[in-house]
């Protein structure tokens, strides 16, 4: 069980003016699967490629436990990554891919051998070790080569975007066997991911990246429904943001004064409720809007309003939405245990 | 440290390439360079003076190289764009073969070939003519060009075809404004290249032209045989300037379709 | 018009061009090699020019001494090319002037480069010159013959001089569309950097090497000018050896030329073979 730690991590591309990461500090905890979230370009697979040993940061440490690696060369970390597309050498069987690592460490090939055989068995992979990569399907293929890097017991797994070659049929069956995976074996597992949805599904606790900063860490729930800022709200969907005053419980807005939950921090802020938690109808901090627009999602219906000249959303369940007719007035409410306070921009 | 030993290497390799053109410089401004002197005992352009005044020949035999390469790709443009098409755009039985039998002339030695070329061309009546060895070069040169243009039109979709056809442009209007415009960076890097395909042969002008189509290698080696270091010196440098503009024209950083194109180059 | 008529439309000038040219050329070489020549009021086709040929003592030693220069020159090349590809593909001061360097290279004819040879490594060449300068020679005679030489060593110089470019711009093209990532993974599974390019990079660029290298012999092997500069009087390239024969004045020795010329043929398509199974699996090898 190892802790991963990153002090100040910096890395510049030669000819780019902003830099890719800007002195991230993270602490993945031991044995945690952890998920690296942000849109493309935050920095993420350079924060995975600093890890990893196959950057040199700028500046800043990567820790094992406490200790400096920082210097050493990608095959001494014991952090083993699984990139986006499978890479597979195609010059070499499915048997000799997934032994690839414990021959470079010329372990005797009976040895090698016996463990690909169990690590064959444990992806499911049983009896497709002598063909070649080639033959395999996309999602044989990541399973191959999550588990070229699993037998060697890493230190660190780093999975790149582990789901996103496959098709979306495919996608659940191989997050299922990564937690299972990870949990059977215990080792700290950090995923990179651009799709929100999936970190949630997948990790237990986020990390999320923007422009190349940490903007916020830690367990999905709380990125979810208490965002540390406004980027980190709108990165999780979140629509409905009104700026005003907090004061004695009460929030001062455009919208009228709104109860907050106990213990709301006091002066400017940036109010914000999750479209799911506005309710239409009667309850607490009543309101009526008028309705701007029903757009059918499927599962889901968003419905838009507009309060004494305030855009909101909501999402409701389909079978309300028969009853709303854009242009006519709705009465809503929104609740004070869903309100959440965000720093002013 | 590392960088320094990179930088290192690659100043030996430079030196390497660059090496054999050090003494044609140095010949070709020599007024006499008897061994053992480093540098010439008089510097002077009377070499280039004799090499590009009419009796040396050289500049007739510029004209002639650069006519009888530029027709030759012009030929090899004219067969090999719709042979191209048909390779890169179909899947036909026989595409292995056909394949085949364009790799064959650009890759088996012309002294396999030369004698029964010879043997066609003179009963054509051809032998020992521009026209003849315009021909002979189309053998090696082709093939190249075929390669090009099949590794072109496999990237283009002929949807853009359908598309100007439905808006009403005859086949024509379609090849000249859809078409061509699309396949033209590639067209050009192949021509060029077909150029100086033909313009560095030496063994089929040699046996075609029978001493009757001097190019200017021929020119060469004879200057070079009687031993007139200076005016051979000279030459080789003329001969080499075609190749230096075309590489300025087509010169960028070493990209994947730059090398991919130059692969397919006779070495 | 059909699919099928358009092909045939599509490749006619091509295969005409091809067949009636490239095709009948060799037809007609072969043909000739079995002193078949109804022109001479030969009829009976028979194998006595080859087996002239066979039983010449020069043709074997030129034969010998073609594969000799072909393979030195195409081994040395290749290592080195492999060298420089890995090289260039790192950044460092003056990468762009060596690109562009290599890529010139490859525009000059081979006749230039073996004139350029012959004039620094000859016996009065510049090579010599610096040995006389440094002290290490008084007269030219006492510098070694590097050059129309019997082992072609000016040839080889030459060949290495000018395909090296050559197979460093295929390897180049090849490392490009590979990419990094092979090597990351291997590096990220513990392999050192060593290990990662003896296990991962270079049997992934094998293929392409091979091919380069086949073309590469291919060239060497059948070459005129280049050991017509370069070459010794004894023993001749193969291809100059040939032409030779087929330049005498004696008529007699015509077909064995032609003998010679299907000889250099049939070893081209041994390589033609090796180069087209390269590149075969070289495209499966990057899907």
């Amino acid at each position: 069980m190892t802790t991963l730690s990153l002090h100040g991590l910096r890395k510049t591309y030669p000819g780019v003016g902003q830099a890719a990461v800007h002195g991230l500090d993270l602490t993945v905890d031991s044995g945690s699967l952890t998920a690296l979230l942000g849109p493309s370009g935050c920095g993420k697979t350079t924060t995975m490629k600093l890890i990893a040993g196959l950057l040199s940061p700028d500046a800043g440490e990567v820790a094992l436990d406490g200790t400096p690696i920082t210097t050493l060369p990608p095959e001494r970390r014991g952090i083993a990554m699984v990139f986006q597309n499978p890479l597979l050498f195609p010059h070499l069987t499915i048997a000799q891919n997934i032994g690839f690592g414990l021959r470079m460490q010329r372990l005797p090939q009976t040895d090698i051998a016996e463990r690909v055989a169990a690590m064959l068995a444990r992806v499911r992979l049983d009896g497709l070790g002598d063909r070649r990569p080639a033959a395999l399907s996309g999602g044989q293929q990541q399973r191959a080569a999550l588990a070229r890097a699993l037998i060697l017991q890493p230190k660190v797994l780093l999975l790149d975007e582990p789901l996103s070659s496959l098709d979306p049929s495919l996608r659940d069956e191989m997050r299922a066997l990564i937690r299972t995976l990870q949990q059977e074996t215990g080792i700290t597992t950090l995923v990179v991911t651009h799709d929100q949805a999936e970190a949630v599904a997948l990790a237990d606790r986020i990390v999320l990246m923007l422009d190349g900063r940490l903007a916020q860490h830690g367990p999905p729930e709380d990125l979810y429904r208490r965002p540390a800022s406004l980027a980190v709200a709108r990165f999780f969907g979140g629509v409905n943001f009104i700026p005003g005053r907090s004061q004695g419980g009460l929030f001062q807005c455009p919208i009228g004064p709104l109860t907050l939950p106990p213990g709301a921090p006091q002066g400017d802020h940036i109010l914000t409720l999750r479209p799911e938690a506005l309710r239409l109808g009667p309850g607490a901090n009543p309101r009526t809007g008028r309705i701007d627009f029903v757009t059918f999602l499927g599962t889901q219906t968003r419905v838009g309003l507009t309060v004494d000249g305030t855009a909101l959303q909501a999402l409701t369940t389909p079978d309300l939405a028969g009853q709303l007719v854009p242009g006519t007035d709705l009465t809503i409410s929104l609740p004070p245990e869903a309100l959440w306070l965000l720093p002013p921009e | 440290m590392r960088a320094n030993l990179r930088t290192l290497a690659g100043l030996a390799l430079a030196v390497f390439l660059v090496l054999p053109f050090l003494p044609l410089v140095g010949w070709s401004v020599a007024r006499g360079w008897r061994f053992p002197a480093l540098l010439p005992d008089q510097v002077g352009v009377d070499a280039w003076a004799y090499a590009l005044s009419p009796p040396s020949g050289v500049l007739a035999s510029f004209a002639v190289t650069t006519l009888i390469a530029s027709a030759t790709t012009l030929l090899a443009i004219l067969v090999g764009l719709p042979a191209g098409r048909a390779l890169g755009l179909y899947r036909f039985r026989g595409r292995g073969l056909v394949f085949l039998l364009l790799l064959a002339p650009a890759l088996l030695p012309g002294i396999a070939v030369v004698f029964g070329l010879h043997g066609i061309l003179l009963r054509l009546g051809l032998a020992g003519s521009i026209p003849g060895v315009i021909l002979a070069h189309l053998v090696p040169v082709l093939p190249y060009m075929t390669l090009v243009m099949a590794a072109v039109f496999a990237r283009f979709d002929t949807a853009f075809e359908d598309q100007a056809r439905s808006l009403g442009a005859t086949p024509w209007q379609t090849f000249r404004h859809v078409t061509l415009p699309a396949i033209l960076p590639g067209l050009m890097v192949g021509a060029l290249f077909a150029f100086l395909v033909s313009w560095s042969q030496y063994l089929l002008t040699l046996s075609i032209g029978g001493g009757r189509v001097q190019t200017l290698p021929l020119l060469l080696f004879s200057f070079a045989s009687a031993g007139r270091n200076d005016i051979t010196a000279a030459i080789a440098l003329l001969y080499i300037l075609p190749g230096l503009m075309i590489l300025a024209v087509t010169a960028r950083r070493i990209t994947g379709r730059g090398a991919a194109l130059t692969e397919r180059l006779h070495p | 018009m059909t699919d099928r008529t358009r092909l045939a439309l599509l490749l006619a000038p091509a295969l005409l061009v091809l067949g009636g040219l490239f095709l009948t050329g060799l037809g007609l070489t072969l043909l000739r090699s079995f002193r078949y020549m109804p022109a001479l009021g030969l009829t009976e086709p028979d194998l006595a020019a080859y087996a002239a040929i066979l039983t010449a003592p020069g043709f074997l030693a030129s034969l010998a001494f073609s594969l000799w220069v072909a393979a030195a020159s195409t081994l040395i090349a290749a290592v080195l090319a492999l060298a420089a590809a890995l090289l260039l593909r790192q950044t460092f001061p003056g990468r762009a002037v060596i690109s562009f360097l290599v890529q010139l290279n490859l525009t000059v004819p081979h006749i230039v480069g073996a004139i350029g040879i012959l004039y620094l490594f000859s016996q009065s060449g510049s090579f010599a010159r610096l040995a006389h300068a440094a002290g290490l020679i008084t007269t030219p005679a006492e510098f070694p013959i590097l050059t129309q030489d019997p082992y072609g060593i000016g040839i080889i110089l030459l060949y290495v001089w000018k395909e090296l470019p050559f197979i460093t711009l295929i390897l180049l093209a090849n490392m490009q569309t590979l990419g990094e990532d092979h090597e990351a993974v291997a590096r990220s599974l513990g392999a050192t950097r060593w290990q990662a390019f003896r296990h991962v990079l270079l049997p992934l660029l094998m293929p392409s090497l091979l091919a380069a290298s086949a073309l590469v012999f291919a060239f060497a092997f059948g070459a005129y000018e280049v050991p017509l500069i370069l070459g010794a009087h004894a023993p001749k390239a193969l291809p100059v050896l040939a032409w030779q024969a087929s330049t005498d004045t004696d008529l007699a020795t015509r077909p064995e030329a032609m003998a010679m010329a299907v000889v250099i043929a049939l070893i081209g398509c041994a390589l033609l073979a090796v180069y087209g199974r390269m590149l075969a699996k070289g495209g499966a090898g990057a899907r």
